[in-house]
């Protein structure tokens, strides 16, 4: 009998920590995840089975410190040659069991690779938040807050707007920013942020690249305020809420990088968010082809199991060759962030457009894969037993968020096609 | 001028009374479930079964095409073909799964009380129910999961039939069903059945509740019957054409809910795409060339799909020009019809939820419950890869099986 694992992957390519960590993670899944993920739903706002399964993946199992560099504490992943590659592995794991709970644990990174990952380590920074993730046995989240009421995803539009169309600003007074502003559906808001990185301008309708300020504000700060998580489709593990920023002041040292250099490295986090989302949609496949393989096995048609059907066959080899094409465009999605002295700065507009492309398109085939497969099931396709349903309704919000498809087809055309006003 | 005027298809064939009817459901969707929705969400309690009960009792749906000898309305002839495409474009539009509820209940009436086709008995029996002007007829079929084969087997025997399953899944409503139809083998017979038997009847085990995708009015749940006994005249549809037929008026009324979840849908992406300002504050959402190409899209879809059904209907409605709902080639157009609208429904949807981003996705705007229930709906007609098979026997004589 086959298994996740004959699914391939580019093994000359992959860390030598892939195998470990993939299977660490996958027993974590096994006990703590998957046995009680059919009750998440009713459970997005109290978190009382999800919250468990996080403590002990970050806090205790330590997942929450691999950025930071070992002498903080961490596991210095941020300052090695396979970060792109041991994350996507670590996210195709949780994912297989909940996307919700990987996008979650991500995000943590998210903002952190603005200051933990080479060649721009801002060791002052790292040194100052790493407490927060490496001293601990409880999960802790950090957030990127991003997106405003006004204009959506534009602010990751950054070719065209260029920052243009932040509201939230952040005026230096004396060595303390001071920021006010209003931002939505950041992933791990809805109350449980410990620590955010906000996307500000130091002056409001520029276009300028030096007045787009990523600066990072502990949760607990006076002025900053979480509202509760929205009810959404999927995804309950994931805590989205509003979020208030009334005159918050943090050091001026809170700034990731400074002008010209946090726009440019913002897109990195573009990059490498696309990437992740790769892995999730990968994740999902390979536990949608577990869970069907089972279904088609037992349930039969005409005396005989319902994968033996010649047109259904044809179906499940589909299923299977999209399952099987994802992971091997995915991984080197990984390598490519991984080696920017083969491929380039994972800032890079090549980049960003590149991992943009392996997103929308993984995620387009993932939905289309999950709605196969739902219909393949008839009316059991809808159960919350079966799980399918769940990772059909899951996998829609990584296909909408970061800016949804038309913006990734956007800047995709942009860099393939040499655009200059899309 | 309803704005779902926007959407062209033959109108002419409509009578005046359905125009009416669509009118008034119209307002019901918007009093009952539209404008309550954002606080009570899908409660079942509080928003959706006091607007099943508005809907079927005091608007009387679930005696529209019950005969009128029996206490019903006596729209129980194939033009309510028409009728019920019109009034489901509605309901769906306010709520899906209170749509497919129709649905079901009335292909199970199309089997009994199809005027000049009267089944006396079944008509005599459920004749309390499906005029009731106070208990909801809550209908539950149990049809084939895989294309023809049945999930129950029924056996004749001194005049009453002994239905056999166990833990069967119906399409809908299988926890609170007040009547089933339930699709048997029958003993002896080479062609299957499709018998009504009454929710409460003895040895019908109804199990919890599921949780599910979406649907959430239907509250489905596997189902027993052991040795449940029902009067021969039961057997409300016996061999493959009665059957088809039965099939062919739920194959409409599937197809009709989801052109009313287009509606909603289209409803809510257009003030999306209204308000919605982009590139700063240089561009209103539906003015970016790229989304308006998604934005019609959307709409070629939904124009397409309201076309097909109402030529559906047609279809079905005019046996003298057609032949009957149950013969093969209506059946086989029934169910590309709707294999064809419950696709382009999740493709429209999904593209809808595309544009709107996070929006698309939060329940506070209320897309994503269209596209849950919708792709629900669809699963109700099982795997598109084996109903294929029945349109290559038909259009290329095909053995496969």
């Amino acid at each position: 009998m086959r298994s996740i694992d004959d699914f391939t992957r580019p093994l000359e390519n992959i860390s030598p920590m892939d195998d470990p960590l993939g299977l660490i993670v996958r027993d974590w899944a096994e006990k703590y995840v998957i046995p009680h993920r059919r009750k998440f739903d009713e459970d997005y706002v109290d978190h009382k089975f999800i919250e468990p399964a996080f403590d002990k993946l970050m806090g205790e199992m330590g997942m929450q410190r691999v950025l930071f560099p070992e002498n903080m504490g961490g596991w210095g992943f941020g300052r090695s040659d396979h970060v792109g590659t041991s994350m996507y592995r670590i996210m195709e794991e949780v994912a297989r069991a909940d996307s919700g709970m990987a996008v979650a644990y991500g995000v943590v990174y998210w903002p952190l690779l603005m200051i933990a990952v080479e060649p721009h380590v801002n060791y002052e920074l790292c040194k100052e938040f790493a407490p927060i993730f490496c001293d601990t046995e409880e999960a802790r989240f950090a957030a990127n807050a991003m997106t405003e009421p006004q204009g959506g995803s534009d602010i990751e539009n950054m070719e065209i707007l260029g920052g243009s169309t932040i509201q939230t600003t952040a005026v230096l007074d004396g060595d303390e920013w001071v920021i006010n502003g209003h931002k939505l559906w950041p992933t791990n808001s809805g109350g449980v942020c410990n620590l955010f990185g906000v996307v500000c301008t130091t002056n409001p309708g520029s276009r300028d690249p030096d007045d787009f300020a990523f600066i990072f504000v502990p949760a607990d700060t006076p002025g900053c305020t979480q509202g509760p998580p929205y009810q959404k489709a999927g995804m309950a593990a994931d805590k989205n809420g509003d979020i208030w920023f009334e005159n918050v002041r943090v050091p001026k040292s809170y700034r990731a990088h400074g002008p010209g250099l946090d726009a440019m490295y913002f897109k990195e986090m573009v990059s490498l968010g696309n990437m992740a989302s790769t892995a999730f949609v990968g994740g999902v496949l390979l536990n949608v082809w577990e869970r069907l393989y089972e279904f088609v096995s037992e349930e039969t048609y005409k005396g005989q199991p319902l994968k033996e059907h010649d047109a259904v066959a044809g179906l499940l080899a589909d299923i299977a060759r999209d399952a099987e094409v994802v992971r091997i465009v995915g991984y080197q999605n990984a390598r490519m962030m991984d080696r920017p002295d083969i491929y380039g700065a994972r800032w890079s507009d090549e980049q960003v457009a590149k991992a943009r492309l392996y997103k929308y398109w993984s995620a387009d085939v993932g939905m289309e894969t999950l709605g196969k497969a739902m219909n393949l099931m008839s009316v059991y396709g809808a159960d919350r037993d079966w799980d399918i349903e769940k990772h059909w309704r899951d996998l829609k919000i990584v296909q909408l968020w970061l800016g949804g498809k038309q913006l990734g087809q956007a800047e995709v055309a942009r860099w393939f096609w040499d655009l200059e006003t899309v | 001028m309803s704005e779902h005027d926007l959407f062209p298809f033959a109108h002419e064939w409509l009578s005046d009374m359905d125009t009416s009817l669509a009118a008034n459901l119209e307002k019901w969707a918007a009093s009952e479930l539209m404008e309550k929705r954002l606080e009570l969400k899908e409660d079942y309690a509080g928003l959706l079964e006091p607007a099943m009960r508005k809907l079927c009792l005091d608007i009387g749906l679930q005696r529209l095409l019950w005969p009128e000898a029996y206490g019903g309305d006596g729209h129980n002839t194939p033009a309510a073909a028409l009728t019920i495409t019109a009034a489901l474009e509605q309901v769906a539009r306010g709520d899906t799964s209170i749509a497919l509820l129709l649905s079901g209940m009335w292909a199970l009436q199309s089997c009994m009380a199809m005027e000049g086709k009267e089944n006396p008995e079944a008509c005599e029996a459920f004749a309390d129910l499906f005029a009731s002007k106070d208990t909801l007829a809550v209908t539950s079929l149990v049809l084939p999961l895989f294309r023809d084969e049945p999930q129950a087997h029924a056996k004749l025997s001194r005049g009453a039939w002994s239905v056999e399953a166990k833990k069967v899944r119906p399409i809908a409503c299988g926890a609170d069903a007040a009547v089933f139809g339930v699709y048997c083998s029958l003993d002896g017979e080479d062609e299957a059945g499709l018998i009504a038997l009454p929710g409460d009847a003895k040895g019908v085990k109804k199990g919890k509740a599921l949780l599910k995708t979406g649907l959430a009015a239907s509250r489905n749940a596997d189902v027993t019957f052991d040795k449940t006994k029902a009067p021969e005249g039961m057997c409300v549809a016996r061999g493959r054409e009665a059957c088809r037929a039965a099939l062919a008026w739920l194959y409409l009324g599937v197809s009709a809910s989801n052109v009313g979840a287009l509606f909603a849908s289209y409803e809510i992406l257009r003030e999306w795409g209204d308000n919605r300002v982009i590139k700063g504050k240089d561009q209103v959402f539906k003015n970016n060339p790229l989304t308006s190409a998604v934005m019609g899209e959307v709409a070629k879809e939904i124009a397409l799909d309201r076309m097909l059904t109402y030529n559906l209907a047609r279809v079905l409605a005019a046996p003298d020009v057609y032949g009957e709902a149950g013969g093969e080639r209506n059946f086989v157009t029934a169910c590309m019809v709707a294999q064809q609208v419950a696709q382009s429904a999740e493709k429209a949807i999904g593209n809808a939820m595309e544009m709107m981003a996070s929006a698309g996705y939060a329940t506070e705007w209320n897309l994503e419950r269209y596209w849950r229930d919708t792709k629900t709906m669809q699963l109700c007609l099982g795997p598109y890869e084996l109903a294929k098979m029945d349109y290559a026997r038909y259009f290329y004589q095909s053995q496969a099986r």
